[in-house]
């Protein structure tokens, strides 16, 4: 994980992550956490509920500013960025608790991103009601497009946020817990749709904290738990990591 | 900015639809009436639709920027009352026509917007009213202690615009337009994006949005029109003084819209209309008029929320439906 050059952007790299570390008063909620990011690739994070999974994420789309340590997108120094200008160099997030724009169709939901300085550059040609309405439809959501998200459930603001975020023509796509909170025939819906993002070319990093809708749907996995990452490899070897367990499980228990 | 470019003919087309509708036709129906008062010869009723019609304005814009964009500001007669005195100060001392003053002042104003606009922004909700409050004390502070610009006595004798039913059609020409550029404005992209901040800010900057600029054009916007209002009134009244700045104009803005009905821009001249006429009926009974305004101001407010427009508009409408049906 060490030793590559700072800033480089070597091509397979999208996103690096050096040292991060964040503290809120005595409470270290991500601790020297370091991992990188291959262009194109879905990567997964597991940790149980309170391993400091949101701040990553908070500290990577810069809406929290870390202690020390350093986040690389493209090769562009990211960590004192603000959210906004990290959006726009190409990295889109999602929410764990969904946002919305309460008072705006779903269309304008969407308008709102496309009308970013980087969803303008690439969808103003083709216009941006077409654009929107065009993600809209690959979210599934082009027969509600006049709606206000308020009436939505909450698979479809899911959807929504997944859209929000497309509208900005991101590289890279933050997705924070996307299957909290839905029914199992949703979290397929919302599953395969991330993996036809990624098969489009979107570099995907989601996380989650029940570890089999992760596994099914991600080829690496890296499990945080307490602050710190404590494993790495195939979603097999994670689950069956010693240390995943025992931060799930609680130490001691036998687990067969 | 963006999405404002304007083609005419397909405007002509949805004016002529629009004109149609029940609320095109009621809406052209009251200007018309509005614009025939004049020629009753009633001075006195002229006047005071004079200052209802300048109030509209300086209510829509506080609604443009609280209703729309989401900052509640306390302090919306520092942009009255600046370009009020500039505009006065510029047809008072430097002899320039009063239209382009009342531009000058409005210029001023848009520039005390970023002064006021760039500290405060970084407050939010009631820090943010606070804020805007104590920016425009400071100023009438400022007018009332110092000795420029005519020190507490103000600017007083400008040139007069012309009889008052003059004055009448031109007030009634910036306010038309006035209400229909803010309307325009928060029907385009840019409004999109305005009600997007309001909504969710968070959200908004994860969808790659700066807000802080959109949230200072908004104030920037605003404080234009609230200039406007404020020059008007000086232009109208020939004179100005550091009352401009109390907080009472500021708390008229809120009110007016309030009561007009908010996040709609055309209620505000609804609310202004009933605020200003109703205080001229209630003014021969001194103090007890305070105490009658104030009891009516609780009712719409506890009765009507969303304000007396699209209620009323909506009642009307039923009951001709009502009537045509029979």
């Amino acid at each position: 994980m060490h030793g590559t050059s700072y800033g480089g952007g070597s091509m397979g790299t999208i996103l690096e992550v050096k040292n991060l570390t964040k503290k809120f008063g005595g409470l270290t909620a991500v601790n020297d956490v370091n991992f990188e990011v291959e262009r194109g690739e879905m990567l997964g994070l597991i940790g149980p509920n309170g391993a400091g999974k949101t701040t990553l994420f908070h500290l990577i789309s810069g809406f929290e500013k870390p202690n020390s340590g350093r986040v690389f997108f493209d090769g562009i120094d990211i960590t004192k960025k603000k959210p906004f200008q990290i959006v726009n160099l190409g990295m889109a997030r999602t929410f764990q608790l969904v946002k919305s724009f309460h008072y705006l169709s779903l269309l304008d939901n969407i308008s709102v991103a496309c009308l970013s300085p980087r969803g303008k550059e690439a969808f103003e040609k083709t216009g941006i009601d077409e654009a929107a309405s065009s993600i809209l439809s690959s979210v599934g959501l082009v027969d509600k497009a006049r709606l206000p998200p308020v009436i939505l459930p909450h698979g479809d603001l899911r959807r929504l946020e997944i859209g929000k975020a497309l509208g900005t023509n991101p590289e890279m796509l933050l997705l924070d817990e996307p299957f909290s909170g839905l029914v199992h025939e949703e979290k397929e819906g919302i599953g395969r749709l991330i993996r036809r993002l990624n098969d489009e070319g979107v570099t995907i990093f989601v996380t989650g904290h029940v570890m089999r809708e992760l596994m099914t749907l991600v080829p690496r996995v890296i499990a945080m738990h307490q602050g710190r990452l404590i494993a790495e490899g195939s979603p097999e070897e994670v689950a069956n990591n010693k240390i995943v367990l025992e931060a799930y499980l609680g130490r001691g228990e036998g687990f067969a | 900015m963006m999405g404002l470019q304007v083609d005419m003919q397909p405007l002509i087309g949805r004016f002529k639809i629009w004109a149609r509708t029940f609320r095109g036709s009621i809406t052209l129906f009251s200007l018309a009436g509005l614009l025939l008062i004049p020629i009753t010869g009633n001075q006195y009723l002229t006047t005071v639709l004079v200052t209802a019609m300048i109030y509209s304005i300086f209510a829509a814009s506080w609604d443009f920027l609280a209703g729309f964009a989401g900052q509640i500001s306390f302090g919306h007669a520092a942009f009255f009352g600046i370009s009020a005195y500039f505009t006065a100060a510029f047809v008072e001392f430097a002899r320039v026509h009063w239209t382009l003053s009342l531009f000058i002042g409005a210029g001023y104003a848009v520039i005390f917007s970023l002064l006021i606009g760039i500290p405060c922004l970084r407050l939010k909700g009631p820090y943010l009213a606070l804020g805007t409050l104590a920016f425009a004390l400071i100023l009438w502070n400022l007018f009332l202690t110092g000795t420029w610009l005519g020190g507490t006595e103000g600017i007083s004798g400008l040139p007069s615009l012309g009889n008052i039913f003059l004055v009448f059609y031109i007030v009634a020409v910036f306010m038309i337009a006035s209400l229909i550029i803010m309307r325009a404005i928060v029907d385009s992209r840019l409004g999109t994006i305005l009600k997007a901040i309001r909504d969710d800010e968070t959200c908004a900057d994860a969808s790659g949005i700066n807000t802080t600029t959109y949230k200072l054009i908004a104030f920037m916007i605003s404080g234009f029109f609230a200039g406007i209002a404020g020059g008007l009134f000086a232009l109208h009244l020939t004179a100005v003084n550091p009352a401009v700045f109390q907080t009472l104009y500021s708390f008229y803005a809120i009110i007016m819209a309030a009561i007009g009905g908010m996040v709609t821009i055309y209620g505000s001249v609804i609310g202004a209309f009933l605020f200003t006429v109703l205080s001229e009926f209630l003014r021969p009974l001194a103090a007890a008029s305070l105490l009658i305004f104030a009891t009516i101001l609780i009712l719409i407010v506890r009765f009507w929320e969303e304000g007396v427009m699209n209620p009323v508009l909506e009642g009307v409408q039923d009951a001709w439906d009502i009537i045509r049906r029979r």
